[in-house]
């Protein structure tokens, strides 16, 4: 009866109900689109990050993050690199001999981080190849190649094919320099990562780190056999944890660590996905609230005879409640799947077509984001929308049912 | 006959703390059942607080009033909702159907908060339809009906729970003429056949012509009450 009897209400001012329901549909809407963008930005962030930059696991020789020195490196690297890349579970694994130093054009100088790769292997755990905006990746056919970031470029006046000179410190303290070539200029969507790192070959670049072992351990075209850095791309981010403790087990002399260790951003973004979804979910059901409460108030307001009536007849003050309360949250319920649906479906679209942000892509870059974000949403989310609603439904039923209740029918009855 | 309504001094006095006005002085008078009275008055004569009072809207300042054996007063204003909805039907002025059900809903409604069984609140709702000459318009909502089929309706409404008696705010005062007589024909005809007490609260002369009983209010007070041959 109070059912009938609320959906009936509801529908006595058909505009109002409309314009209620249609700020609850655009609501649900507007908080389905922030929550997806945030996510999919962050996303983005991190699957950039990680598939750029950090990849879910790095293995390196428990001093060198110290201080970057070249001697920590990772004696037996080639055993432990096939040792990891048969795994099920690895993607790619990726030897990295790491120096710190300076690049040097005609026209400028920057400090530097230069990593030795393989390039093959490289492109296993790392998406630099499709980086590449002018030129092309490292090959390995001719000595000495170097790619470097168009930000960096720009600033040293570096084009394709340009010398360049690095100077580091070699695993014995010595100053060393050598001269480099540039064969490609990436651009990657993180500004620091790009403005701090040039990418060599790593059978370039070991024999000028570790010279007093380039005899003996014998350089291959995947360079010596050691290294400071193994990157390792899983198939799944979440398997990142078990390889760590496998191979913290297994290498006690090893410093282990997994992305979020790694990349401490990363994990937090990572870990205040579901908050920040959360957090634009009520913002916008705290602005329905007030919007619902004012419909709700002029319509108790309205038909105060009529309640003052039915508290005559006998009507209850809790079926009062109860009514006034399902009216609003029919009001709401009405509302959210047309809501959701046009969320799902922004959702969906933006998912596949990606928001083009280029306008923005210095200042995304800035923070390492893309500039086309790409919508994602946890399916919790769309569970949550219609739970918050009834919340707020009844967050906002509150003020109207009681100022409903609290009428006198005496009083009301006579009212014009 | 028993009393079915008695009140012993009963003074209502509004804004008790600000300017205090005595819309009730003292009154006590009894209604036996089956009655047909009508207590009328000038604008301000207390008609629709003393209705208000043995109706279990409002409470007395003072005084006691007694409804088929409960004392108003002593009941919780949850008790009191239970009360009215039981022992007493409302007839007002403005009609106050439910303007979202039909006539049969509104009728139903009452029947519904008693939650008396569906083929019992069918067979009620029927003939009560019938009784009030709407049984061809009970699909009908109020907006759909005349003033005096809206306040048939409400009739019909106020005999559903077959309360003890029915009280009638200026039941008339927005009909005309013949819808007037033909409502007053109806509540005459229920209280001669099916003993419905009614006690009506008006200024109409139609009304008063065809009361057996009389009480007039004068400033809160009760100045004259005349019996009268049917």
């Amino acid at each position: 009866m109070l059912l009938r009897l609320a959906w009936r209400n509801i529908w006595r001012n058909p505009t109002r109900s409309l314009t209620v329901m249609g700020a609850v549909a655009l609501g649900v809407w507007a908080a389905l689109f922030m929550a997806g963008f945030v996510t999919g930005m962050i996303d983005g962030y991190t699957r950039s990050a990680l598939e750029n930059i950090w990849s879910h696991v790095q293995v390196h020789q428990k001093d060198f993050k110290t201080d970057y020195e070249a001697r920590y490196f990772i004696p037996d690297a080639d055993v432990l690199l096939t040792a990891i890349g048969s795994r099920p579970e690895v993607r790619g694994v990726s030897a990295r001999t790491v120096a710190q130093g300076m690049v040097a054009s005609g026209r400028g100088t920057r400090g530097i981080r230069i990593v030795g790769v393989d390039p093959e292997a490289e492109q296993g755990v790392s998406n630099m190849a499709a980086s590449i905006l002018e030129g092309e990746y490292l090959k390995g056919e001719r000595s000495n190649e170097l790619v470097v970031s168009s930000r960096l470029a720009e600033k040293i006046k570096l084009k394709l094919r340009s010398k360049v000179v690095l100077t580091f410190q070699d695993a014995d303290y010595e100053i060393v320099s050598a001269a480099f070539r540039v064969v490609g200029i990436f651009k990657t969507s993180n500004t620091p990562f790009d403005d701090g790192h040039v990418f060599v070959t790593k059978k370039d670049l070991d024999p000028l780190v570790f010279p007093r072992w380039s005899d003996s351990l014998g350089l291959t075209g995947a360079g010596l056999p050691v290294a400071h850095e193994l990157a390792v791309l899983l198939q799944d981010k979440s398997q990142a944890f078990a390889l760590e403790a496998a191979l913290e087990s297994d290498h006690p002399g090893l410093w282990i660590e997994n992305y979020r260790e790694l990349a401490p951003d990363v994990a937090m973004y990572e870990s205040q996905i579901a908050q920040i979804s959360m957090i634009y979910l009520v913002i916008v059901m705290l602005a329905l609230v007030f919007g619902i409460i004012n419909t709700m108030l002029m319509a108790v307001l309205e038909r105060y005879r009529e309640l003052g009536m039915l508290m005559a007849i006998g009507m209850n003050k809790p079926r009062i409640f109860v009514m006034i309360v399902l009216e609003t949250i029919l009001l709401g319920l009405v509302a959210a799947p047309v809501g959701l649906l046009a969320g799902f479906l922004t959702v969906r679209y933006f998912s596949h077509q990606g928001l083009n942000l280029s306008r923005y892509s210095e200042s995304l870059r800035a923070y390492g984001m893309d500039e086309i974000v790409y919508f994602d949403l946890m399916p919790v989310v769309y569970w949550q929308v219609p739970v918050l609603l009834v919340g707020t439904a009844l967050l906002a039923a509150i003020y109207p049912a009681w100022k409903a209740i609290s009428l006198d029918p005496a009083t009301a009855i006579r009212k014009i | 006959m028993s009393a079915v309504i008695s009140t012993q001094k009963v003074s209502k006095v509004y804004n008790p703390d600000k300017i205090p006005v005595h819309a009730l002085s003292e009154v006590s008078v009894e209604i036996a059942r089956g009655e047909f009275t009508a207590i009328v008055g000038p604008s301000g004569s207390g008609k629709t607080t003393l209705l208000n009072i043995i109706g279990g809207l409002d409470r007395p300042t003072s005084g006691n009033v007694e409804v088929g054996g409960f004392d108003i007063d002593a009941l919780s204003d949850s008790a009191l909702i239970d009360f009215r909805k039981n022992h007493i039907g409302f007839v007002f002025q403005s009609y106050n159907l439910i303007p979202v059900l039909t006539a049969w809903e509104n009728v139903e409604f009452v029947l519904l908060l008693q939650k008396k069984p569906k083929a019992e609140r069918e067979e009620r709702v029927r003939e009560l339809l019938r009784a009030v000459g709407l049984e061809d318009q009970m699909h009908k909502k109020p907006s759909e009906l005349s003033g005096g089929q809206q306040q048939r309706v409400a009739v019909a409404r106020a005999l559903a729970p077959k309360p003890d008696y029915i009280l009638a705010d200026e039941p008339t005062a927005n009909l005309d003429s013949a819808s007037a007589e033909n409502l007053l024909d109806i509540m005459a005809k229920l209280n001669r056949e099916e003993q419905v007490t009614f006690v009506f609260s008006t200024h109409d002369q139609r009304v008063i012509n065809r009361a057996r009983r009389v009480i007039t209010l004068v400033d809160g007070k009760i100045s004259r009450d005349e019996l009268r041959e049917p």
